[in-house]
């Protein structure tokens, strides 16, 4: 008999090793301690044991029960433990659930983008208010009396405040230069400092051609600047847009509140410069004017031109935006379309 | 502006082997922008000159010959419409390869060996139009084939060549040079070369006139009339002018007309002096120059009428004005078929007034245009020298019968000194004085160097403000040296302190938490409202700003209010979304508090920055939409580190549905509003099925927070419990009656650490005018781990109080 227990322990072992899975583990149980159990079987010929060995076998038999039930628990944990907590047919393929998706409306973005370009170069960001005199949006940029630009069909000017004396009329700013006077005349110089805004040119709209657009202005005036230094903060800008340095080259511009006046040009980066259809086959695309602030202009802030002097950019991050992205239509800016605004998230 | 390479070459003696590219570049970079270079032959490719041997009916159309072609060599059989076909004309072919268009119109197509009607032609002989030439070679009818017969060029010889059209057109962007006047014709473009590459320029000498005393021109207001060169002429007739003259004018882009006029454009093309002739025989006494008076009249060459003001100068006779000086003649006293007596008119205008006139009367002119730009009064002599050449050369018999030159104000050179340190310093790189002078003097500027002052005189063309301070000067040296050689220069500056702009981090802060965090879109929409929405929305105009000239008329007002344009953003995203929600920061303006803090003559309005939000969904359940908007901004003020706000309700927006609103207080003042569209302005507004949430705050009104300001607390000793309980209370009861019985002066339990809210529920398990509410209590004690009967008895006095002070009954399952 003893034999038989160690014989049948030995085998419910190798089983219980062997199974593979809470169903093959139910079946060992129940072939050795089921109703019909090999162990159970054993039990129920005790009776018909010598009494005198009836004490020994009944403790050995005893043993083994216990042993084999704490090797088909620890078995089980052990399965348990092996096991996935889910069907093998769970789909990890199913899309995540995404976090909020909110964003910036793109322009913002690139403006958020300069603005951290131009902060680690120690440069301030001046915002003003979008309606200006025309003594700021045009005078004190050195704009001649009779300049195209100050009559009504390129400017929106404000109902009741459109006519009289240059500091009574009221118009929604055509630039931000004006604005940047604002600035020099309530601080100290040396500036640094950018200014974004959006501003209002009364034209008729087409897909290159909006009403209300972004520019981004930086300035800098500092005693004995050259006008090359300009050339940092295109870079800067440019670098930061297109995440390469661009090469860049300054040409002769004519602006009323700069001298010397520049176009600033950017190598094409649809054909690096070598001509194709979006760069008119010129290799290069006109993206900023720029210059040293015109001395009227200087004077105008309170400042002596010929003790300082300056660089300024000027840039339309329409422009730059659509570049970014391959935007085909300016028009989709004010739109508020979600189907556009959901691209930029 | 188009100029033709051929033509600059005249006064410039360009190197045969000139790299046109480079030159393009070159003044570009230097001077004006070069928008395209073209090769004017390569619009004739594949077309020559043919001469037709014979022409044949059609033996399947009656309106179509057969003409046999000789094209040099070979002879060709060719289909052709034309009317006026002719044995032993020159006509010009297209040949297979070459583009035309069809009768003038539509697309370029390429022509192609083809059947005509069921016989081959080879090519097309073309009409002028259809090869682009019809402003050079105008058709008299429909249907007549361009005569070449006066060209005599053999059989096949390339038709560009054969009409002198084998030419470079170099186009100019017209912005590019508003601030140059002397550019605006051929030789101020030729001069400039010159200067480019130091390359000598032809002189045009001057014409010797003999005085005529007879001969006046009067001019009456010297600051707007500062020259006028009258010559009288006889022995002139209309005809052609040489085809020479004709097409460099077409190549210009202008129309050849008749001799005495295209001389008159050839002048102005060629020294951008406009020049005018009228017909000497309707000119009554002698001509002055002179302001209009109030009311008179003139009839414009265009046939337009014209009521004149005093602001416009014009020339006049002893009859009354004869043109509008420097915009357009007049029709009384315009070239005619019969016209045998010309008074030239060579003058020079001020620059403003004519801008104010061209622009008054709708009638900008190529005139104009030059004379708005401020041409110098010494560029006469070279108009005058030129024009008189023309006239001579055209008009053998001619004779000058009047000639007087009234130069009233002079130009005086602009003479400006300027300091040879600072113009180092401005250039960031020292120039010697040999190559500083040779640059300014290439430009025709007069140098003279004394020590460290350099003393310039600028020429005539470049002193009518286009060359006025010492930075010009700069620029000048600058350009002519090459802006390309000029390396970027580092710019340094001394740090005193770091940047700290609170309020334009707190503005950032606001719209990323929004976005990233609030899960919102921002949008941008115009500064302008449309007026359904002002009605619909704001319900009043009072105080808000109007456009004098709006982009349309329904656009008129600009906002005081962002929530007018953000309805409209709701009701245009409804077509495609059923919830979003979305946000905008841009200014407002009011119609008050004008001032300013810049210039004590200046008054802005008020203006202020505000920040609004919609938030749409087609949920029935407003409550969640309302406490989904509420969150936003009882959450903003932790996050974005800025004084925080209350909600009151003090007065109801205009918008707001009647129960569904708060007003947003900064300590006693009101920044904003909170609330839910109301059924009536939704509709009004199309926005059909969707519930709309709005706040909107004065951003210019938050107060950013100087650090933060949260304080740390001790993680509790002892564990904290939360407890839930669920009482039903009079469905009119506020959270922050309940909040405040259980927190507010006496707290319901020492152990109670917090009470917050779980939810409401009002329906069928729940009695009529009544609602549940489930609080989540939060104890604990600092002292010791609290026991479960300890816990059960805080929230029993919790609810006992309830039961007091506002009725509340424990919900019974």
């Amino acid at each position: 008999m003893k034999d038989k227990i160690n014989g049948i322990l030995s085998e419910a072992e190798i089983k219980i090793a062997a199974a593979a899975n809470e169903g093959e583990l139910q079946n060992v149980k129940s072939a050795f301690t089921g109703k019909q159990g090999s162990l159970t079987l054993l039990m129920k010929e005790m009776p018909k044991l010598d009494p005198a060995l009836r004490p020994e076998m009944g403790k050995l038999l005893n043993q083994a029960k216990n042993r084999v039930t704490e090797l088909i628990d620890e078995k089980r944990m052990e399965l348990k433990l092996k096991a996935s907590e889910v069907s093998p047919d769970f789909d990890c393929s199913v899309p995540g659930i995404l976090p909020p998706r909110g964003a910036l409306h793109p322009i913002t973005q690139m403006c958020y983008d300069l603005n951290d370009t131009f902060r680690s170069m120690g440069f301030e960001i001046f915002q003003e208010d979008d309606i200006t005199s025309e003594l700021y949006a045009f005078d004190k940029l050195n704009f001649p009396p009779n300049h195209p630009a100050r009559e009504s069909m390129d400017t929106y000017w404000i109902a009741g405040h459109d006519s009289g004396s240059t500091n009574e009329k009221l118009c929604l700013r055509p630039h931000l230069t004006g604005g940047s006077v604002r600035y020099m005349q309530t601080h100290k110089p040396p500036y640094r400092f950018v200014y974004p805004g959006r501003v209002y040119r009364n034209e008729t709209t087409d897909a290159h051609h909006e009403r209300a657009f972004f520019q981004y202005e930086a300035l800098i005036v500092d005693k004995d600047i050259t006008f090359t230094s300009g050339k940092v903060m295109i870079k800067a800008i440019l670098s930061k847009v297109f995440g390469t340095d661009v090469p860049v080259r300054m040409r002769s511009g004519f602006f009323p509140f700069v001298e010397p006046g520049f176009e600033i040009d950017m190598q094409c980066q649809v054909c690096g410069g070598k001509g194709c259809s979006v760069c008119k086959h010129v290799g290069w695309i006109e993206v900023m004017p720029g210059g040293s602030p015109h001395p009227n202009v200087l004077r105008a802030a309170g400042l002596d031109p010929d003790v300082y002097t300056g660089f300024y950019v000027n840039i339309g991050l329409d422009r730059l935006v659509m570049m970014r992205y391959g935007v085909d239509d300016v028009r989709l800016f004010h739109s508020a379309d979600l189907r556009f605004l959901k691209q930029f998230r | 502006m188009k100029l033709s390479l051929s033509w600059i070459g005249e006064y410039v003696a360009l190197p045969a082997d000139m790299d046109l590219k480079k030159l393009a570049y070159d003044l570009t970079m230097s001077t004006v922008e070069v928008e395209d270079v073209e090769y004017l032959a390569r619009r004739f490719d594949n077309m020559v000159v043919g001469v037709i041997n014979s022409v044949e009916a059609h033996p399947n159309a009656d309106k179509l010959r057969v003409c046999k072609v000789d094209l040099g060599g070979d002879v060709k059989e060719i289909v052709c419409g034309g009317i006026n076909l002719q044995e032993g004309m020159r006509v010009a072919v297209a040949c297979p390869g070459a583009i035309v268009r069809w009768h003038g119109e539509g697309e370029p197509v390429e022509i192609k060996n083809s059947k005509l009607r069921g016989v081959a032609s080879y090519g097309m002989i073309c009409a002028s139009d259809e090869i682009g030439l019809g402003d050079l070679f105008p058709a008299s009818q429909e249907a007549e084939i361009l005569d070449l017969s006066a060209f005599h060029v053999p059989a096949g010889t390339p038709l560009a060549k054969a009409l002198d059209l084998d030419d470079v057109l170099l186009e100019i962007d017209n912005k590019s040079m508003t601030n140059r006047p002397d550019l605006w014709g051929h030789y101020g473009i030729a001069r400039e070369i010159a200067a480019l590459y130091n390359l000598p320029l032809k002189k045009i000498e001057p014409y010797q006139p003999d005085v005529q005393p007879g001969f006046k021109v009067e001019i009456d207001d010297p600051e707007r009339c500062t020259r006028y060169i009258g010559v009288e002429m006889s022995g002139v007739s209309v005809k052609p002018s040489p085809y020479k003259m004709q097409s460099r004018i077409w190549k210009a882009g202008m129309r050849p007309i008749n001799a005495l006029v295209d001389i008159t454009n050839y002048v102005m093309l060629a020294t951008g002096n406009p020049t005018h002739a009228f017909d000497a025989d309707n000119i009554t006494d002698h001509i002055v120059v002179r302001r209009a008076a109030e009311g008179e009249t003139l009839a414009l060459l265009n046939e337009k009428e014209l009521t004149l003001c005093p602001d416009d100068l014009v020339i006049t006779d002893s009859e009354g004005p004869v043109a509008l000086a420097g915009v357009m003649g007049g029709s009384k006293d315009s070239i005619l078929p019969k016209t045998t007596r010309v008074i030239l008119e060579v003058a020079n205008f001020e620059s403003t007034g004519i801008r104010r006139t061209a622009l008054r009367y709708d009638t900008r002119t190529e005139a104009s245009s030059r004379y708005e730009k401020a041409v110098d009064p010494e560029r006469c002599d070279q108009a005058l020298a030129l024009s008189m050449h023309y006239f001579q050369e055209l008009y053998p018999e001619l004779k000058v019968t009047g000639f007087c030159d009234n130069y009233v104000t002079k130009l005086k050179r602009a003479e400006i000194d300027v300091s040879l340190t600072w113009l180092a310093k401005r250039l960031g790189k020292n120039l010697s004085n040999d190559v500083i002078r040779q640059k300014l003097e290439l430009l025709g500027f007069d140098v003279s160097i004394d020590g460290d002052n350099m003393h310039v005189i600028a020429p005539t063309w470049r002193s009518t403000g286009d060359i006025s301070i010492k930075d010009d000067v700069m620029e000048e040296v600058a350009r002519l040296y090459g802006y390309d050689n000029f390396e970027a220069t580092e710019f340094t500056t001394t740090f005193t302190a770091a940047i700290n702009q609170l309020d334009q981090d707190l503005l950032r802060h606001i719209k990323e938490y929004l976005a990233f965090r609030c899960g919102m879109q921002e949008v941008y929409t115009y500064p302008w409202m449309n007026d359904t929405f002002v009605n619909t929305v704001l319900q009043s105009t009072e105080g808000v700003l109007k456009l004098s000239t709006p982009p349309a008329p329904e656009l008129s007002y600009i906002r005081s209010s962002l929530l007018p344009n953000l309805c409209e953003a709701v009701m245009k995203n409804e077509r495609y979304f059923d919830a979003f929600s979305i946000f905008e920061e841009a200014q407002v303006f009011f119609d008050r508090n004008y001032t300013s803090r810049y210039d004590p003559t200046e008054s802005l309005p008020e203006q202020r920055r505000h920040i609004a939000a919609a938030f749409a969904s087609s949920t029935k359940d407003v409550s969640l939409l309302f406490r989904e908007a509420k969150g936003v901004l009882e959450y903003m003020p932790r996050f974005t580190h800025m004084e925080g706000f209350t909600f009151r309700k003090e007065e109801k927006p205009v918008w707001a549905d009647s129960v569904v609103w708060l007003n947003v207080y900064r300590g006693e003042e009101k920044i904003g509003d909170l609330g839910l569209l109301s059924k009536k302005v939704s509709l009004a507004c199309g926005i059909k099925n969707l519930s709309v949430m709005l706040f909107e705050i004065d951003a210019s009104k938050l107060v950013p927070l100087r650090s933060r300001t949260n304080k740390f607390t001790h993680l509790a000793e002892y564990p904290e419990t939360d407890y839930d309980i669920s009482m039903l209370f009079d469905s009119g009861v506020k959270w922050t009656d309940i909040h405040d019985a259980i927190l507010g002066q006496k707290k319901a339990s020492a152990l109670l650490k917090d009470a917050s809210f779980v939810d409401e529920y009002r329906g069928k398990q729940i009695p009529a005018g009544k609602k549940s509410v489930t609080i989540r209590l939060t104890i604990g004690s600092g002292e010791k781990t609290l026991t479960s009967q300890e816990i059960e008895s805080a929230a029993n006095q919790v609810m006992k109080k309830l039961e007091k002070k506002l009725g509340a009954e424990l919900r019974t399952q």
